[in-house]
C-alpha cells in the first residue's frame, strides 16, 4: 500500500544534519575528525573534555520519583534537639507527638483543619528556578551534551573557551536542526528504526504478538493503566470517574496528592496547599442563585488542575448520591446521629504500619498512648481490614472512648484521640473527623434515583439551576444538593446539644463553655458550614456530583443562566466558558475499561478478555457506549466494522440480524490521499502552544457506538460480563487487513 | 528613536608615546605585539597601502642626521557602543548618535545628533623629582615616613610642587588643532592653536638653566580628520634631561637635581554635536538646529616612554599580559579562566566593593579552561629564541636552550600537539617545559628543585630574567616568572588541555598562528594590542611603568585608569610634605593625576635604561640579596648567577651589526658606569634600532642606523677595547 512511507532513522538525520552543516573542511576535533559518522565515538568520545554526549544519567539524580513524586531527600527540618518520635509516613511527613499539639490555642476562624501538618516538599515542580527552589534541575540528557551546548553557542561553547560548533563551517544549525539531534540524544541514541520502534513498543505494550491479536486469535487484555492515561494517550478528555469505580493505583494517587497538598497547611497561600483551595470557598463561594452551578464548576476545574500538576492523570471522582440511597433510606429519617454511610473511600481504616506507629506512641509521662485492650481490638480491625464512616464509629469498635479536654478554656482532643486521628488522617486523607454522617434530625429525606430523575427532567435552567441576581432563587439541584452537604456533616452526638446530659456534664466538669462552633468538637460536621465546607475532602467528591447533575441536565435541555458574561471571580473566567465541560477537558463515566490495540498492524479482527466492571455499574448504569480510538484515515481502503458483544467466534459470516450480541456496523470513509512524499502521513503531535489551527485532516479519528440495548440484552439473557469484538469486513464484504488501523477500544458507562 | 543614550569610549584606553628629538617628523604607534610603528602625515594620518592596510615604519630617525630620532606619536578614537555591543565602532563627523542633551535650564532628555567636532583635552605631567626615591619593591604597599625623597632638602609644599613639571591641560579640536605642554613664552607656545591657549595656567617648569638639556615642553597635541574619524595625537616630549646641580649621575634610578622630559596624564574628550530641535513660538512649533556637547563617558590615559629600539620584538611578559594577569585574578576579567563555578559571566559580575571581596575569596582558575595554542602559550615559548639577536646566551659558545628548530625544546611543531584520541606522545616534552618555568613561589629560586643528575647542572628556571629586586635584602624577588594566568595556561598546556586553533577552526584561516596577524578593529584589540609592546616586567623599576600597575585600585575598569580630580597647580605631592600645608597628598583610591603612572621610574629615565643589561645575582640564600658573610668569618660558598639579563627586548645589549652581521655591543661607545649613565643622557639618540628579516625560525633582527660619528665603530664581544662597554649592568648590589 502507498501508506509505507520512506523513514529514516533519527540518527541518520542526525548525521545528515552535522554533514550538511560540516561542509567540505573537518578540522580535527582533537583527532576525532567527523566524529558524528562513528556512533561509538560520538556517544562515548570527549571534546577537549567536554563530552559530546553526556553519559545517561545515573538513577540516583534523576528519574526515581518517590513517594509523592518527590525528587528531593532533603527532610523537613525538626529542631534535633527536640526527642521526638516521629512516624513515618508516605512523603515523609514526619509528625511530632501530639503533646506538643494540644497546647496550641484553638483559633475561632477558620485556619486549617484540625489536624497536625507538617512540611516537607512533596509536591512536583520543573526544577529550580533563579530564585532557587528546593528541586535540582531536571536532568535533560541533550541539554548536557557538548554537541547540544555547543551548536547553541552555550558556555563553554560561547566564545569564551571554544567557538561555536560546528568549528570552521560556514553554515550555522538552525533551532530545528539542533532539536532534532537533542531529541535523538534523548530518545538515548537508537541507532536504527528498529531500535527506535522497539523502545516505544517495549513503552506501550511488552506484548509481540501484534499478528496473533490484529487477527482475533489472542485476546486483547485489559489495559492496566490508569484510565486517565489511556484516554489521554488516546488525546481523549479526563474522566470523572463514580468514586468507587476508581482502582486502587487511581485511589492511591489521589490520596498521596492530597497527603502532600495537607503538608503545605502553613503556607495556606501557596496553592500547592490544600487550604489555599479550600479558603476559596469560604471567600468566595456562590450560593442560591444561577451561579451556583458555574462557579463551582470552575472551582472543581482549578483544583482538579493543581491536582494534575503534581500526577497528570488524577481527575475528582464523584459521589453518585443516589447509589446510597437504599442503604441511607434509614439513616437520615432518624433520631440517631452518625449512622449515614459514604463511599468507602472516604472512610477511616487502620493499617498495620499505622497501627505500629500508634503502638510506638508515648504519653509525656512514657506510657503507651493505647491500652492493650485497645491495641488487641485495633489489630483485629486491622486484620478485617473493616472500614467507617466516621472517626466516631472507628472509636467505638475499638473500644475507646472519645475525650476531649479543657485547653485554655477551649475544647480540644486529647492526646490519644489526637494521635489517633492524625494516623487515620494519614492512612486516608479523604478522611475528615469532623464528620459523622446521617441524621440531622428527623424527618429529613435522602434523595433516591427517581428523585434525581425528577430533577433532571426540570425543563428550564432556572428551575434546575436557579435565578440571576435580579430575580434569584435556589434550583433545584442545589436544593438537594444542601441536603448531601448536611447528611454528610451530619451532628456530633457528642456536643452537649440540648437533652445530652452526659456531655453537658463532661463540658461541666472540664470547665468548658459549650461552643457549637469549636474547631475540634462543633455541634455539626464541617461539611454543613459553607464558610468551612471545602475542607472537608469529600466536599470535591460531593461537588462533582453536582456537576455532572448539571452537565447531564445539559445533554437533556437547552437552558442556560441568564447573564452568561458574568465573570466568575476569583478566576478571569465567564459563565459562558463553563458552558460544556468537553471543552474545559473532561467528561463523567461512571467507569471505563481500554483495551490497547497496536495500530502497526491492519485490524482483521478485535477480540477483548471480559471487562472488569463491578456488578454494581452493570446493574444500575444508564448508558454503556463502545468507542473506538484514533481510527486511521490517510489512504486506507474503505471497510465496515462490524461490533459485538460477548462473541468471541465472531467472523466476517456471523449474522447481524436478529442477533442480540451484535450492537451496530459502522463504515469508514477515506477515499484516496494525495499529495507531496509524507503527505499521508500521520500528522505531528499537536503540542505547541498557539496552534490554533483545527483539527488535522489526517489526525485518526474516533467512533462512538452506543451500546445501551445491547448490553442491557446480553445482561438479560444472563451474562455475567462483558466482551467486545469487532469484525472488519471490506467494502466489498469480504475480509480485508490493510483497512483498519486503530489505538484503541474502550468500553465505558454512563450514570 | 532609541531610548539609550550612546556609549563613548576612548581607544587605546591606554595610549603610548615615546620621546623623540626630531622637531615634527613622527609615526604613529604600533596596535600589534611585535610589529613596526604606523608611518602618518604631518598631522597624524596613518598612511595606507593599496589594501587599506598601515604603511610601517622601517627609518626611526631623521633622514639627514642619525642623531635625530623619530617621536612616535600616540593615536586616540572615540569609538560608540549601542545596546550592550561589546565590539563598538569609531564615531565619525556626520554621524549619528543617541546624545544626552541638557542645558541649564532644561532637564535631560536623549537626542538624535550628528558630530560636528570633538574637543579633545589632556594634560600631562611629570612628578619623578617630587616623588620618593625609588627602593624597588619598598613603597609598593606604601611608603614608610621616613622612606627618602628624592631632592629631600625640598621640603617646603610649594617649593616641593615646583619639581613637578606641570604644563596644564590642553585642549584641541578641528578648528583649533595644534596645542603645546610648553612652558609660557617657549618658542613652541608661541605657535599654539590650541581652544584656551590664552587660558592663564599656574605652570611649573624646571629651572632653564639645567644641563645639559633645559626642559621647555613635555609635547604637544594634533586633531586630524581622516577619513571622516576625528583622532587626536599626542606627542611626548624630546628626550631632555638635565640637572640642576653638577651633572653627574649616582644612581640608576634616583639622581638628585635631575629631571627628565617623560610624562603622563588623562585623555578626555567632549562630542560636539547638532540636532534640529523643536520649539514653539506662542503656539507655532519651529525646528531649530542646536548644538550640544556631551563627554565621552569612558576617557583614557596616555603614557610617553623612552623609544622603542627594537619595536618587533616582544618582551618576555609584555604590559597586556601583566595587567590581563591582574584583571584576570582581581577583576573577574575572563571568567572562563579564573571565577567561581560554573565560571561563566553571567555568575561572575561582582559589582560593589563587597561583592568584588566575596568574590576574590572564592574564585579560583577554571580546572576545565582550555587555552589555546597560539593565543595564549605559543608567545611564551617562541620569544626567548628571539632574544639571541639583543643577547649572547653562552659567551662560552654552544647550546641553544631556546631552540624552536626541529628537535628543539621549543619546537612548535611539537609542543602544538594536544593529546588526541587518548594518544600524547609529547607529554613528557611538555611536562619538561612546565616543569623548568619559574612559578610564583620560586622568584628567588635559581634552578630546579628535584633529583636530577648530580653530575651536571641543574636546568635553570625559566625565564632566567632578573626579578623586581635582586639588588637589596627588602623583599628580593631574584628572577622573573611568567604571571600567574601565563603559569597556569602552561600548566593546562602541559597535561594535554589546550587547543591548537590551527587544528580546528584555523582551516579557513591562514593566520591562525597568529591571532593578531591583522590589525584591530574593536577599541578593546587596540586597548591591548598598544600595551603589548610596553614592557611587563620586571619592575626595578621598569621601563614605561613600574609596579603600580600591579594595584587594582589604580583602574576604574579593566584597562582604564581611574582618573581624579585635581585643582590646577595643586598636583598632590608626597604625604609629609603635603601634610605640613594641608594640600593635596596622594590618593590612589580616588583616582590618578597627571605624572602618577610614571613618577615611579627612573631620573633621568636614561640611567636605568643603560644599566638594564644584566646582572649577577647572588643566590646564596633565597631571602637575602646581599650578604656579608667575611664580617663574621663564615666560611659559607657564595653562589652567583652571573650575567642575568634584564629585559634583552627593551634594552639591547649585543646585537648583529647588520643583516647577517658580526654580533657587536648594541652600547658600544657608552661606557659600564655612571659616567656612561650620563653620557647616555646625550647618546641615547645616537643608539641603532633593529629591525628583522624572514619569518618564523629564520627570522634575524639586525641593527640599523647608529650613529658612528658620535658613538665610533661598534665593538664586538671578547674584542674589547678601552671605554667600551661589556654591558654589565652597575645597579648597586651587593659590592661582591
Amino acid at each position: 500500500m502507498s501508506g509505507k512511507k520512506r523513514k529514516i532513522s533519527q540518527y541518520e538525520s542526525v548525521k545528515e544534519i552535522l554533514n550538511s552543516l560540516q561542509g567540505k573542511t573537518v578540522p580535527s576535533y582533537q583527532g576525532l575528525h567527523a566524529f558524528w559518522l562513528d556512533p561509538e565515538v560520538f556517544i562515548t568520545a570527549s571534546l577537549y573534555g567536554q563530552r559530546l554526549i553526556a553519559p545517561k544519567a545515573n538513577n540516583t539524580s534523576s528519574e526515581t520519583k518517590g513517594c509523592c513524586g518527590s525528587r528531593d531527600d532533603s527532610h523537613i527540618n525538626i529542631p534535633a534537639s527536640q526527642p521526638t518520635k516521629k512516624s513515618e509516613g508516605c512523603c515523609g511527613s514526619q509528625q511530632k507527638s501530639s503533646d506538643t499539639a494540644s497546647q496550641q490555642p484553638a483559633v475561632s476562624s477558620v485556619q486549617q483543619p484540625p489536624i497536625h501538618t507538617s512540611i516537607g516538599d512533596c509536591w512536583p515542580s520543573g526544577g529550580q528556578g533563579g530564585g532557587g527552589g528546593t528541586h535540582p534541575p531536571v536532568y535533560k540528557r541533550s541539554d548536557q551534551s557538548a554537541i547540544i551546548k555547543g551548536l547553541k553557542g552555550l558556555y563553554p561553547f560561547d566564545g569564551s573557551i571554544f567557538p561555536k560548533l560546528l568549528w570552521d563551517a560556514t553554515a550555522k544549525a538552525s533551532a530545528d536542526q539542533i532539536q532534532i539531534i537533542a531529541n535523538w540524544i534523548d530518545a538515548d541514541c537508537p541507532l536504527t528504526l528498529e531500535e527506535e520502534n522497539s523502545k516505544k513498543e517495549v513503552h506501550i505494550t511488552p506484548s509481540n504478538n501484534h499478528l496473533a491479536l490484529a487477527n482475533g486469535e489472542l485476546l486483547h487484555p485489559v489495559s492496566s493503566n490508569t484510565t486517565n492515561q489511556d484516554h489521554r494517550d488516546n488525546k481523549g478528555l479526563t474522566i470523572r470517574k463514580e468514586v468507587s469505580s476508581l482502582s486502587p493505583k487511581e485511589l492511591g494517587t489521589f490520596r498521596e496528592a492530597l497527603n502532600c497538598m495537607f503538608q503545605y497547611t502553613d503556607y495556606w497561600q501557596d496553592e500547592r496547599s490544600f487550604d489555599y483551595w479550600a479558603r476559596i470557598h469560604t471567600d468566595s463561594c456562590q450560593h442560591g442563585w444561577e451561579q451556583f452551578t458555574t462557579w463551582h464548576r470552575l472551582y472543581l476545574y482549578f483544583f482538579e488542575q493543581k491536582l494534575k500538576d503534581y500526577d497528570q492523570d488524577i481527575a475528582l471522582p464523584y459521589w453518585s448520591w443516589s447509589d446510597y440511597a437504599d442503604q441511607n433510606k434509614n439513616t437520615f429519617n432518624n433520631k440517631e446521629y452518625d449512622l449515614g454511610v459514604l463511599p468507602e473511600a472516604y472512610g477511616c481504616f487502620l493499617t498495620q504500619k499505622g497501627l505500629d506507629q500508634l503502638k510506638n506512641q508515648k504519653t509525656s509521662e512514657g506510657k503507651s498512648i493505647l491500652t492493650k485492650k485497645e491495641i488487641a481490638a485495633l489489630e483485629k480491625i486491622v486484620k478485617k481490614g473493616i472500614i467507617y464512616n466516621s472517626g466516631l464509629r472507628f472509636l467505638k469498635a475499638a473500644g475507646i472512648p472519645y475525650e476531649i479536654i479543657n485547653v485554655n478554656n477551649v475544647a480540644v482532643w486529647s492526646d490519644k484521640i489526637r494521635a489517633i486521628y492524625n494516623t487515620l488522617k494519614e492512612i486516608n486523607p479523604l478522611w475528615f473527623p469532623n464528620r459523622w454522617p446521617g441524621s440531622m434530625g428527623p424527618l429529613s429525606h435522602y434523595p433516591t434515583k427517581d428523585d434525581i430523575d425528577v430533577l433532571l427532567s426540570l425543563d428550564n435552567f432556572g428551575d434546575f439551576g436557579g435565578g440571576p441576581s435580579y430575580d434569584h432563587h435556589y434550583g433545584s439541584l442545589e436544593k438537594v444538593h444542601n441536603g448531601m452537604h448536611n447528611f454528610s456533616g451530619g451532628t456530633n452526638p457528642n456536643y452537649p446539644y440540648k437533652g445530652n446530659t452526659k456531655w453537658q456534664k463532661i463540658y461541666a466538669d472540664l470547665g468548658l463553655t459549650i461552643d457549637p462552633q469549636n474547631q475540634e468538637n462543633p455541634i455539626y460536621g464541617w461539611m454543613t458550614d459553607n464558610r468551612i465546607t471545602a475542607f472537608d475532602p469529600l466536599f470535591w467528591a460531593h461537588h462533582s456530583n453536582v456537576d455532572r447533575l448539571w452537565a447531564r441536565w445539559q445533554e437533556l435541555h437547552n437552558g442556560t443562566p441568564q447573564e452568561m458574561n458574568a465573570v466568575l471571580a476569583p478566576w478571569s473566567m465567564t459563565v459562558q466558558d463553563t458552558m460544556s465541560i468537553q471543552k474545559l477537558g473532561y467528561t463523567y463515566m461512571r467507569d471505563s475499561v481500554f483495551y490497547d490495540v497496536s495500530s502497526k498492524v491492519g485490524l482483521v479482527k478485535f477480540n477483548s478478555a471480559p471487562a472488569t466492571i463491578s456488578t454494581n455499574t452493570l446493574d444500575t448504569h444508564r448508558k454503556a457506549e463502545i468507542k473506538i480510538h484514533r481510527v486511521q484515515r490517510g489512504n486506507l481502503p474503505n471497510a465496515h466494522i462490524r461490533v459485538f458483544l460477548n462473541s468471541p467466534d465472531a467472523t466476517i459470516d456471523t449474522p447481524t440480524n436478529g442477533n442480540d450480541h451484535f450492537v451496530e456496523e459502522i463504515s469508514t470513509f477515506h477515499g484516496s490521499c494525495y499529495g507531496g512524499p509524507g503527505h499521508c502521513n500521520l500528522p505531528l503531535d499537536k503540542t505547541r502552544n498557539f496552534d490554533y489551527r483545527q483539527l488535522h485532516h489526517h489526525e485518526p479519528r474516533n467512533y462512538k457506538i452506543n451500546a445501551t440495548d445491547a448490553v442491557q440484552r446480553i445482561l438479560n439473557n444472563g451474562a455475567k460480563n462483558i466482551t467486545v469484538q469487532l469484525v472488519i469486513a471490506g467494502i466489498d464484504g469480504k475480509p480485508i487487513d490493510n483497512a483498519i488501523y486503530i489505538d484503541g477500544v474502550s468500553l465505558n458507562f454512563m450514570d | 528613536m532609541d531610548n539609550t543614550y550612546t556609549t563613548f569610549k576612548i581607544h587605546p584606553s591606554i595610549g603610548i608615546a615615546r620621546l623623540g628629538n626630531t622637531d615634527d617628523d613622527f609615526y604613529l604607534t604600533p596596535e600589534q605585539p611585535g610589529t613596526l610603528p604606523i608611518a602618518c602625515d604631518e598631522m597624524g594620518r596613518e598612511q595606507k597601502d593599496s589594501k587599506g592596510n598601515p604603511i610601517r615604519v622601517s627609518s626611526f630617525k631623521d633622514s639627514n642626521d642619525l642623531s635625530k630620532i623619530k617621536k612616535q606619536a600616540a593615536r586616540f578614537r572615540i569609538f560608540s557602543y549601542e545596546n550592550g555591543d561589546t565590539k563598538g565602532e569609531e564615531i565619525k563627523v556626520g554621524g549619528s548618535y543617541n546624545f544626552v542633551y541638557e542645558t541649564a535650564v532644561t532637564a535631560p532628555r536623549i537626542v538624535k545628533g550628528k558630530v560636528t567636532d570633538i574637543d579633545w583635552t589632556v594634560h600631562l605631567a611629570n612628578k619623578k623629582a617630587s616623588w620618593y626615591e625609588f627602593q624597588e619593591n619598598n613603597g609598593q604597599q606604601g611608603y614608610a615616613p621616613d622612606h627618602p625623597l628624592r631632592n629631600p632638602e625640598v621640603t617646603q609644599p610649594d617649593l616641593r610642587r615646583q619639581l613637578i613639571i606641570d604644563p596644564g591641560p590642553l585642549t584641541v579640536n578641528l578648528k583649533n588643532n595644534r596645542g603645546f605642554f610648553a612652558k609660557f613664552g617657549s618658542e613652541s607656545k608661541k605657535t599654539d592653536a590650541s581652544k584656551y591657549k590664552k587660558v592663564s595656567y599656574p605652570q611649573t617648569f624646571p629651572p632653564s638653566d639645567i644641563q645639559p638639556n633645559a626642559i621647555e615642553t613635555l609635547g604637544s597635541l594634533l586633531v586630524n580628520e581622516q577619513e571622516k574619524n576625528i583622532r587626536l595625537i599626542v606627542l611626548g616630549g624630546n628626550g631632555n634631561s638635565g640637572s640642576t646641580k653638577t651633572t653627574v649621575i649616582e644612581s640608576f634610578v634616583n639622581n638628585d637635581g635631575w629631571f627628565d622630559d617623560i610624562s603622563d596624564g588623562p585623555v578626555t574628550a567632549n562630542i560636539e554635536y547638532t540636532f534640529m530641535d523643536t520649539v514653539y513660538d506662542g503656539d507655532k512649533e519651529k525646528k531649530v538646529k542646536t548644538t550640544g556637547t556631551m563627554d565621552v563617558q569612558v576617557p583614557a590615559w596616555v603614557v610617553v616612554g623612552y623609544p622603542r629600539y627594537v619595536p618587533e620584538m616582544e618582551d618576555m611578559i609584555t604590559m597586556d599580559e601583566k595587567m590581563y594577569d591582574l584583571f584576570v585574578r582581581k577583576m573577574a576579567y575572563d571568567p572562563q579562566v579564573f571565577g567561581v563555578p560554573p565560571f561563566t559571566k553571567e555568575t561572575n559580575s561582582p559589582k560593589t566593593p563587597e561583592e568584588f571581596d566575596i568574590w576574590r575569596n572564592e574564585a579560583h582558575y577554571n580546572p576545565d579552561y582550555y587555552p589555546k595554542f597560539y593565543k595564549e602559550l605559543w608567545p611564551q615559548l617562541r620569544r626567548p629564541d628571539d632574544f639571541k639577536y639583543t643577547f649572547v646566551f653562552d659567551f662560552f659558545g654552544g647550546g641553544d636552550p631556546h631552540n624552536r628548530g626541529t628537535g628543539g625544546n621549543l619546537d612548535y611543531k611539537t609542543l602544538s600537539i594536544p593529546p588526541k584520541n587518548g594518544k600524547d606522545p609529547y607529554y613528557r616534552l611538555r611536562q619538561f617545559v612546565y616543569g623548568i618555568m619559574r612559578k610564583t613561589d620560586q622568584l628567588n629560586a635559581y634552578e630546579v628543585e628535584g633529583n636530577y643528575n648530580l653530575t651536571s647542572n641543574k636546568p635553570r628556571l625559566m625565564p632566567l630574567l632578573c626579578g623586581d629586586n635582586p639588588l637589596t635584602n627588602t623583599a628580593p624577588q631574584k628572577f622573573l616568572s611568567m604571571t600567574e594566568t601565563q603559569l597556569f595556561f602552561l600548566k593546562q598546556w602541559a597535561n594535554g588541555k589546550f587547543v591548537n586553533e590551527c587544528d580546528e577552526w584555523g582551516e579557513s584561516n591562514s593566520s591562525c598562528t597568529n591571532p593578531w596577524a591583522n590589525p584591530p578593529t574593536t577599541g578593546i584589540g587596540i586597548d591591548r594590542g598598544v600595551l603589548s609592546n610596553v614592557l611587563g616586567g620586571a619592575f626595578c623599576p621598569g621601563g614605561e611603568l613600574s609596579w603600580i600597575v600591579d594595584n587594582p585600585a589604580i583602574y576604574s575598569e579593566p584597562y582604564r585608569i581611574k582618573h581624579a580630580t585635581y585643582i590646577a597647580g595643586g598636583l598632590s605631592i608626597p604625604q609629609p610634605i603635603a601634610n605640613k600645608d594641608g594640600s593635596t597628598a596622594p590618593n590612589i583610591a580616588a583616582g590618578m593625576e597627571p605624572g602618577d603612572l610614571t613618577k615611579y621610574i627612573g631620573i633621568p629615565w636614561q640611567a636605568d635604561f643603560h644599566e638594564c643589561t644584566f646582572q649577577n645575582i647572588n643566590t646564596t640564600y633565597e631571602k637575602w640579596n646581599n650578604i656579608y658573610p667575611e664580617s663574621i668569618g663564615d666560611p659559607v660558598e657564595q653562589q652567583i648567577a652571573y650575567n642575568i639579563p634584564w629585559w634583552p627586548a627593551h634594552r639591547p645589549i649585543v646585537v648583529p651589526e647588520s643583516l647577517n652581521g658580526s654580533q657587536v655591543y648594541w652600547a658600544s661607545g657608552i661606557p659600564n658606569n655612571n659616567a656612561g649613565d650620563l653620557q647616555m643622557v646625550e647618546a641615547w639618540k645616537d643608539l641603532g634600532f633593529l629591525i628583522s628579516e624572514g619569518e618564523g625560525i629564520t627570522r634575524q633582527f639586525y641593527q640599523v642606523e647608529r650613529n658612528n660619528e658620535a658613538l665610533g665603530d661598534p665593538v664586538q664581544p671578547g674584542n674589547r677595547v678601552l671605554g667600551q662597554s661589556f654591558g654589565e649592568s652597575n645597579k648597586e648590589n651587593n659590592s661582591n
